[in-house]
C-alpha cells in the first residue's frame, strides 16, 4: 500500500500546489475568484521574506511501481498576529482530492500544521470554513478545534491548549 | 476644535496601544483572553523583522492648551495571502475610544490601511467583526466592504477593487 509524506513545499512543487488550489476553489463553489498565477506563487513563496509557508501530501508509490512521488494535497499557512496571545498561524488553505478522503491525510496535515506552530513558539493556530462544509467542520472538531462562531459570534476555527499539544503528539 | 492625526505607531505607542486593546476586548465582551504584554508588542511590532503594523489616531490639541497628543484609536493590521489574489492585508484590530466616535476617526484609520495595501500592491483587505456589533457592521458596509458571510456563509468583510481605490482616494 502506497504510505503518505507531508513534507514542505518546494519551488518545483508550485504548479502542482496551483492545480490544487484552483480544485479546492471549485468544490468551494468559488472557482472563478482564483486569479494567481505559478509566477506569483514562486516569488511569493521561495523568495528572501516569503509570505506564507506550504505543506504538500505526497502519495510514495509502492516500490517497483513505474510512477513517481503524486502531490494529492496540501495546507498552505502565514504567521499572524493576535493582540490578545500574539504570534500565530492561519491555515488559509487545506485540501485532499477527493479521491485521497478517507485515509487521515487532512489529519495529517493539520497535525503537522500544530507542530510547526508549537515549534515556532505560537499558541493558536486559526482557519476559516464555510458553514455547509460540515465534513470540515466535523473533521476540526473532532480534532480539538473551537469553532468560534457557535460560542462568540466570530466564523473560525481554532487550535489551541491541550487539543493542539495532542494533536503535535506533545 | 481638535484635530486627528492617523500615523504609523512608533514604539512608544505600545503602551497606549496595549491599554486599547484591552478596551476593545472588554467592548467585545472577551477581556478575559487579553495576555499579551507591552513587552511582546514592542518586541513583535518593532523588531527587525515586525508581526505586525499599527496605526494609532492622535486627538493634537488646540494650540496653547497644556496637554499633549492622545492616542484615543488604533488600526492593527499584518500581510497575510490570499491562494486567490496573492498578498494581502488583515486588519486584526479597529478601535475607537467611545467617546470619541462619531468624529469619522474610524473611518479615517480605514482609509488609511487601504491606501497602504494598495500601496503596497495588496488588491484586499479582510477583517472580522461580531455579529451583535452592527455600528461597526453598518460603518464597513458604508464604507464598501462585502460582508462574505452573507454573500458565501464565510464571516469575515472584505475591501476590494473600487471600494478600496474610493477609499484610498485614487
Amino acid at each position: 500500500m502506497a504510505s503518505v509524506l507531508i513534507r514542505e513545499a518546494k519551488e518545483g512543487d508550485c504548479g502542482n500546489i496551483l492545480r490544487l488550489i484552483r480544485e479546492l476553489a471549485e468544490y468551494e463553489k468559488l472557482s472563478d475568484q482564483v486569479k494567481i498565477s505559478e509566477e506569483a506563487l514562486r516569488a511569493d513563496g521561495f523568495g528572501e521574506n516569503p509570505f506564507y509557508h506550504c505543506l504538500v501530501a505526497e502519495i510514495l508509490p509502492v516500490p517497483g511501481e513505474p510512477q513517481g512521488p503524486c502531490v494529492v494535497g496540501y495546507g498552505l499557512y502565514y504567521f499572524i498576529y493576535s493582540t490578545w496571545k500574539g504570534r500565530n498561524i492561519y491555515l488559509e488553505d487545506i485540501y485532499v482530492k477527493p479521491e485521497y478522503r478517507g485515509q487521515g491525510i487532512g489529519s495529517k496535515i493539520i497535525k503537522k500544521v500544530a507542530e510547526v506552530a508549537l515549534d515556532k513558539g505560537r499558541s493558536q493556530f486559526r482557519l476559516a470554513v464555510l458553514d455547509w462544509n460540515k465534513g470540515a467542520m466535523d473533521l476540526y472538531k473532532a480534532l480539538g478545534a473551537q469553532d468560534l462562531t457557535e460560542a462568540e459570534g466570530w466564523h473560525c476555527f481554532r487550535f489551541e491548549g491541550e487539543a493542539m499539544r495532542e494533536l503535535a503528539g506533545k
